[in-house]
């Protein structure tokens, strides 16, 4: 789609002044209709649904795809889909961590006094107290709502109220960002561009719709201590799904699958 | 206002918020909703002192959309200052133009501030820019002062605290600042590295590297393991394929082509280009076989005319 839009835009080049203007706003609003065209037909955090619903989504002949779906279900039986909107990482990753922890009072009070210090950390690096604490509260209400032993349709619903669950994102951009910038001296080794670290959080980690990699996974997990295991499903050859823990070694709480572009949440 | 809108909105209590933490004119801005519309603001800036807009104090509209701070705000400028059109919404990397940078966690007050560093930058040509000369921009500067505005009841004159004797020439808020700096600088090294590399994809991390230091002696998986997922990192190509907020703006592309056809790099042949080289090729071959068979009806032309010619001199002979 991005190929697209860059393809049909290059004649344009030559336009200047008042029809250039003209041409942002189409372009504006051209992505924004496709951004809708996307919304409608995803919910921001879907219903649970068995794993073979995967293998409807590829060709029978495609092998690749099937076999891999087939060396899924030896591990998973459920998956949950989260909207492609470049925010997938980390709506499943809110999701999926806070649904666990309406089964788990012990690690649901380790993280709310982790997410509770989390905002003061932040104000201490430089971050905007009036700016992020909106963000905060969102996420400190989902928390204790959690508390509340809610049913899941509840945890769903607000995950879907595009305001509570963009305010999630926000703020989980924002301690991945913080962590990132506490630990530079780390993390610069793995950007690339000559960007410094901050740079990269302003380009890469702190507006909507960047999507993550692997620097993002591993800063997030470090950062609120819950480790996240990624399950890779391409088209690359074997026929098995290879996977890999962030952080290294540790026993993972939070199950992803990733495709290309994109991350949904896997069940056991 | 508190009872005209609905306070659970986002918006609306972010910015409630902003509207109180702006309240008091500083040195350098002020900005304040309209009494009847929480959602445009005006705004009056101090030209920094370093700068050919000393002197100015300059005034604009701000217009939040109702997502806001999910949606960047558009800030359109009423004074005329020789940096940036008048009525017209201008370009910052902060701004409504550049959707895809904008962050939720920064304020109108980052917007402020940014316009304020970005006045002594170059227009290039950008979407609401100007470059005017330093004379008419510190005439402009002087005239400034003299604009009222009736929609929010202000004088420039007054609209801002008086600068104070010692005073930095810009925002004294360091941090602020910084991000200010931080947002222009964006905006080049963006440009720079498109031209240099096209696409300037997300580094990825194999997982190698990307264990920490420590949890590197306890790493189980088998070296081909890691190899294979480091592999499977997302293609630069499939990356940029999902996120429609990942084109890069309008701006940035033509600032892009413009550079590459400013420089060396020899642009990619145009499709066109290609096309009419093919055609070339093809007329070439298809004139080569037109020759060939002319050449061959005019061989085949000449053995049969010297069988003709050779049958009448036998007949000729005989006849002799």
């Amino acid at each position: 789609m991005a190929e697209e839009k860059q393809e049909s835009s290059r004649p344009q080049g030559e336009m200047e002044g008042v029809n250039c203007l003209a041409y942002d706003e189409a372009i504006i609003a051209q992505q924004d209709r496709i951004q809708q065209e996307i919304a409608t037909s995803n919910p921001l955090v879907s219903d649970r649904q068995p794993l073979k619903v995967l293998q409807n989504e590829y060709a029978k002949e495609d092998s690749i795809y099937q076999l891999k779906i087939k060396d899924l279900h030896k591990k998973y039986s459920y998956i949950r889909k989260t909207r492609p909107d470049g925010n997938c990482f980390y709506r499943a990753f809110g999701f999926s961590h806070l649904e666990s922890l309406l089964e788990d009072s012990k690690e649901l009070q380790r993280f709310k006094a982790v997410a509770t210090k989390s905002k003061l950390d932040l104000v201490n690096e430089g971050f905007t107290e009036f700016t992020i604490e909106d963000f905060h509260n969102t996420f400190m209400d989902l928390i204790e709502l959690c508390e509340k032993q809610p049913g899941l349709q509840e945890l769903l619903g607000s995950f879907n109220d595009q305001n509570v669950s963009d305010y999630v994102v926000v703020y989980l951009r924002l301690l991945t960002s913080g962590y990132l910038q506490r630990e530079h001296g780390f993390f610069q080794h793995f950007i690339e561009g000559g960007r410094s670290v901050k740079e990269f959080c302003q380009q890469e980690v702190e507006p909507m719709s960047k999507e993550s990699d692997h620097i993002h996974i591993i800063a997030l997990a470090q950062a609120l201590n819950v480790s996240i295991l990624v399950e890779y499903m391409d088209r690359g050859e074997g026929g098995t799904v290879n996977h890999h823990v962030f952080p290294e070694g540790s026993v993972p709480r939070i199950f992803l699958l990733y495709r290309p572009g994109h991350y949904d949440i896997l069940y056991k | 206002m508190e009872n005209k809108y609905n306070l659970k909105s986002p918006a609306v209590k972010r910015l409630m918020k902003e509207a109180a933490e702006l309240r008091e004119p500083t040195e350098h801005y002020h900005a304040q909703p309209l009494e009847d519309n929480l959602f445009e603001w005006h705004f009056s800036v101090r030209g920094p002192s370093d700068s050919d807009f000393d002197g100015g104090v300059y005034h604009g509209r701000i217009v939040l959309p109702p997502e806001y701070p999910m949606k960047p705000p558009s800030i359109i400028l009423l004074t005329a200052n020789g940096r940036f059109e008048v009525g017209k919404k201008i370009c910052l990397s902060i701004s409504g133009h550049h959707p895809e940078t904008w962050q939720p966690s920064w304020s109108i007050r980052t917007a402020l501030i940014a316009i304020i560093g970005f006045m002594p930058t170059k227009g290039e040509g950008a979407i609401g820019s100007l470059d005017y000369t330093p004379e008419e921009r510190r005439a402009l500067a002087k005239k400034s002062q003299d604009f009222f505005c009736e929609a929010c009841a202000c004088s420039m004159r007054t609209a801002l605290l008086p600068p104070s004797p010692n005073r930095d020439p810009r925002p004294e808020d360091h941090e602020a600042q910084e991000l200010a700096q931080q947002i222009s600088f964006k905006a080049d090294s963006r440009q720079v590295s498109e031209s240099a590399g096209a696409t300037s994809d997300p580094p990825t991390l194999s997982p190698a590297e990307n264990s920490s230091p420590g949890a590197r002696d306890g790493s189980e998986e088998p070296l081909e393991d890691q190899a294979e997922v480091s592999s499977l990192s997302p293609p630069p190509s499939a990356v940029r394929s999902e996120g429609p907020g990942r084109p890069l703006s309008p701006r940035q592309r033509r600032a892009h082509q413009a550079r590459q056809r400013r420089e060396t790099p020899p642009p990619p042949p145009h499709p066109d280009a290609v096309r009419r080289a093919l055609a070339g090729v093809r007329g070439r071959r298809q004139a080569g076989s037109a020759a060939l068979i002319l050449v061959l009806t005019l061989v085949l032309a000449v053995l049969i005319f010297r069988r003709i010619y050779l049958a009448q001199e036998y007949k000729l002979d005989y006849e002799l």
